[in-house]
């Protein structure tokens, strides 16, 4: 993300498919060239065709010139956003609602219960609404065959839907007071105990952030796609710094495959 | 000393000028177990919500309420929030957290405690009501009864000495309701916690109880223990009566026709429970004949129902998934116009998904089912109808599509509020009315659609006795004027007084219908408490009154 080095970006899109394929199986594959593959074709067509920087002319369409280094950026920054898209969509499955809670709730407790209260809210609005639309359907009404009859019923049945959650609410409000809501210091309870192992990772991914940083901000990583295509020379410092991130991006996959293979082990 | 003391106390609702709350004084002592019960709106949650300090409602009051000798007012908040504890109707409503193991921590995580301490009781809590087994799972996956349990353990975990309950067991099934009422009976023996319920289910709350309270028009009318409260209803003719268990029902009617009253000792013992009801029997009936009653025979002969069919259902078969197992199998029945025929079984049998498929919500895979006439159909939340903010308008609503004149309407609007006896409450919002005016408005709703076939799902779910009465009335009713009526219940009671036909329905079928009668002289455990107390000498008696009338 914060670098176009095509090396870097490259490595980053592998290992999100291979994580996202270790999270979800098979079909992570379909889901991966179905989100991606758009992504690559209309964002280097749309940067060739409408950027016309670059010295290296491969051809003309009528007068728009084709050049290579905005095919060259296109492709790059269409490879960021997909891995973006990749890592967090493996982000949702890792991080379930209780452990953003239990971070939420650290900084601050009410707003690790506000959250909470979402995630509970919104099956039970799901709930609700099949159970409205099920009570009017009964009545014989959403047998609307026009766009507007069909609108005006949708839009009962959500009216019908907040005021019943409203009132409900106050409820829950009388059931948060009855059990001290309100009280000054409150603590935010958890599941989750910070283990030795835990920490030994945490200690790795600080240090190999630190040198990325440092990689960074020497400038090792800059690379200029206009006019023409400057990228860094590979110098040791930055193998080094390629290898440190390497590591960063194996260790999830790497962790998930020591488990499985201790599963068979175990079988 | 008493735990709680109320002291004169008076309750006006804003804009209201009769009192909610009328003059009340009583105490309650260490580890007592009081059950509150009265009609609907009688002023039961009122008087429960004095007795918590943050659930006080808005409005004048006087008199006041000690908790261990300190008025509530001035008493500590954090002690207010742990040492009384407080559980309302609606186990959805009351949940706050998303998981399991949140929702135990919420109240010990406002009292400001650590994650230790937390840890260890939750951990007991889980172990105590049993819930370690869904203890990491969504609040939303778990069942009504479960949900109310964890309302009560999360409650618990606070490790309140006072425990006040407010209709903890409307909204589930017996089955449910019975595990969470002696859940509550475990926490009262085992842990001393004085509990204060209220409810309209007595039949196994009353042998729990030390002593019953009956309130009516904001007043106590009795404070006494179960034993006493029988006989004592029974002659002030009081509406609640209709709400006692069977079996103190038929000793308080038998001897008030002039049977000798049950001593024991020297003292007179009214029974509260069906064994001691049976004691009793057999006492003044001598020993019943060990040869099973003709009735009970399979070859009982049936009486076919008549008239026209206008529910058939042929052979049906339906699953939710391609994978999942049949949840009709094999559903064969048929309704007559006219009649109220109850479907009765336990949960998961099918009966809501029956209802689903005759009013064409979804379509069975196998088989058939044929409805002659319009039908409408009456949800189990009445909320889930409610769009307008006058009753009036509400049930102007219904009549949206239909292509009358306004003058009609209107017409049309006063008498169903008139049928439904809601006439005084037109102007007020829906939300604002009590749970049976709610099933009242909602039922009126539906019935302005003019069906031919209504189909109820628990609609006696969370009514007070007496407005049982008032249902089963206007559902007679409108069998009168040829409107057929399907009831799916759990209501063994009611269907056994109330209903033309009854059916059992089990694993995805009806396995056998009747008159109630017919029904119930076959069965021996899923039958009416009456006749399990009474069916050796009076297998053909079905309903107390039956019973009672056996007897003298």
């Amino acid at each position: 993300m914060f670098s176009t080095d095509p090396y870097f970006v490259l490595v980053t899109l592998i290992f999100a498919w291979a994580y996202s394929f270790m999270l979800k199986g098979k079909k992570s594959l379909r889901q991966n060239i179905l989100l991606t593959l758009p992504i690559l074709i209309i964002m280097t067509a749309v940067n060739t065709i409408f950027v016309h920087n670059g010295a290296t002319i491969l051809f003309y369409i009528s007068d728009l010139r084709i050049t290579l280094e905005a095919l060259l950026f296109g492709l790059v920054s269409a490879m960021i956003l997909s891995s973006v898209i990749i890592w967090f969509s493996c982000f949702s499955v890792i991080m379930t609602s209780d452990k953003l809670i239990y971070i939420f709730g650290k900084a601050r407790p009410v707003m690790g219960l506000t959250l909470s209260m979402v995630f509970r809210f919104i099956p039970l609005l799901r709930e609700r609404f099949n159970e409205i639309r099920l009570g009017q359907k009964a009545m014989g009404r959403e047998e609307e065959q026009h766009f507007f009859g069909k609108v005006r019923q949708f839009v009962k049945e959500l009216s019908i839907l907040i005021s019943w959650s409203l009132e409900s609410s106050i409820e829950t409000a009388d059931s948060m007071e009855a059990r001290g809501y309100g009280l000054k210091r409150r603590t935010s309870f958890h599941l989750f105990r910070l283990m030795d192992r835990d920490k030994l990772m945490m200690a790795i991914f600080i240090a190999c952030g630190a040198v990325l940083i440092t990689a960074l901000i020497m400038g090792l990583t800059d690379i200029y796609y206009y006019p023409i295509i400057v990228l860094d020379k590979w110098s040791p410092l930055k193998a080094i710094a390629f290898i440190v991130y390497v590591i960063m991006l194996v260790i999830p996959v790497v962790m998930d495959l020591d488990i499985k293979k201790k599963w068979q082990l175990s079988k | 000393m008493a735990v709680i003391e109320v002291k004169n106390l008076k309750f006006i609702y804003p804009t209201q000028s009769a009192p909610a709350i009328d003059d009340i004084s009583f105490s309650v002592e260490e580890s007592e177990f009081i059950v509150v019960c009265g009609k609907s709106g009688c002023g039961k949650s009122t008087l429960l919500r004095h007795l918590k300090k943050n659930m006080m409602p808005y409005g004048v009051m006087e008199g006041e309420v000690l908790f261990e000798g300190t008025d509530l007012k001035i008493l500590d908040d954090r002690e207010s929030a742990s040492a009384i504890g407080f559980v309302q109707q609606n186990p959805d409503n009351q949940l706050v957290t998303d998981k399991v193991w949140h929702e135990l921590a919420f109240g010990l995580e406002s009292l400001g405690l650590d994650n230790q301490t937390i840890k260890r009781r939750v951990a007991e809590m889980a172990s105590y009501f049993d819930i370690q087994t869904w203890f990491r799972q969504d609040v939303a996956s778990l069942s009504g009864g479960q949900k109310q349990l964890l309302n009560l353990a999360s409650i618990m975990a606070m490790q309140p000495r006072v425990l006040i309950l407010d209709e903890p067991t409307s909204q589930l099934d017996p089955i449910a309701a019975s595990e969470f009422l002696r859940t509550v009976y475990k926490i009262n023996r085992d842990l001393g916690v004085t509990v204060i319920i209220s409810e309209h289910r007595l039949e196994e709350l009353i042998p729990m109880a030390d002593r019953i309270m009956v309130m009516d028009k904001g007043r106590i009318v009795a404070l006494d223990s179960p034993r006493n409260i029988g006989t004592f209803l029974e002659e002030g003719n009081h509406p609640m009566f209709y709400g006692l268990p069977g079996v103190m029902k038929i000793y308080a009617k038998a001897v008030k026709k002039g049977l000798k009253p049950n001593v024991i000792d020297g003292e007179e013992l009214a029974p509260i429970t069906i064994r001691e009801g049976r004691l009793w029997l057999e006492k003044i009936l001598g020993k019943p004949s060990r040869t099973i009653p003709e009735t009970a025979k399979d070859n009982a002969p049936k009486t076919e129902p008549e008239g026209e069919t206008v529910i058939k259902a042929k052979d049906v078969f339906y699953r939710y998934s391609k994978d999942s197992g049949d949840v009709l199998r094999d559903l064969n029945f048929d309704m007559k116009k006219g009649e109220l025929l109850c479907i009765l079984g336990g949960n998961g049998s099918g009966k809501s998904t029956t209802l689903k498929a005759i009013s064409s919500l979804i379509k069975p895979q196998r088989g058939k089912i044929e409805v002659k006439g319009r039908q409408a159909m009456l949800p189990q939340n009445p909320q889930a109808l409610f769009t307008e903010i006058t009753c009036e308008e509400e049930l102007l609503e219904a009549l949206h599509y239909t292509k009358i004149s306004d003058k009609e309407k209107v017409d049309a609007v006063n008498d169903m509020l008139e049928l439904m006896e809601i006439s005084h409450l037109r102007k007020s919002h829906p939300y604002d009315l009590s749970g049976g005016e709610q099933q009242r408005l909602a039922l009126g709703k539906i019935l302005l659609l003019k069906p031919e076939i209504l189909l109820l799902d628990e609609p006696t779910k969370g009514l007070d006795p007496f407005f049982k009465l008032t249902l089963a009335e206007i559902l007679h009713k409108l069998n009168r004027d040829g409107v057929s009526i399907l009831m799916v219940s759990h209501d063994i009671e009611f269907c056994a007084e109330f209903a033309d036909r009854c059916a059992m329905f089990f694993d995805g079928g009806v396995i056998s219908t009747g008159t109630p009668h017919e029904f119930f002289e076959g069965n021996s455990f899923y039958t009416t408490s009456s006749n399990r107390m009474a069916r050796q000498w009076f297998p053909r008696a079905i309903t107390w009154e039956e019973v009672a009338a056996c007897l003298t």
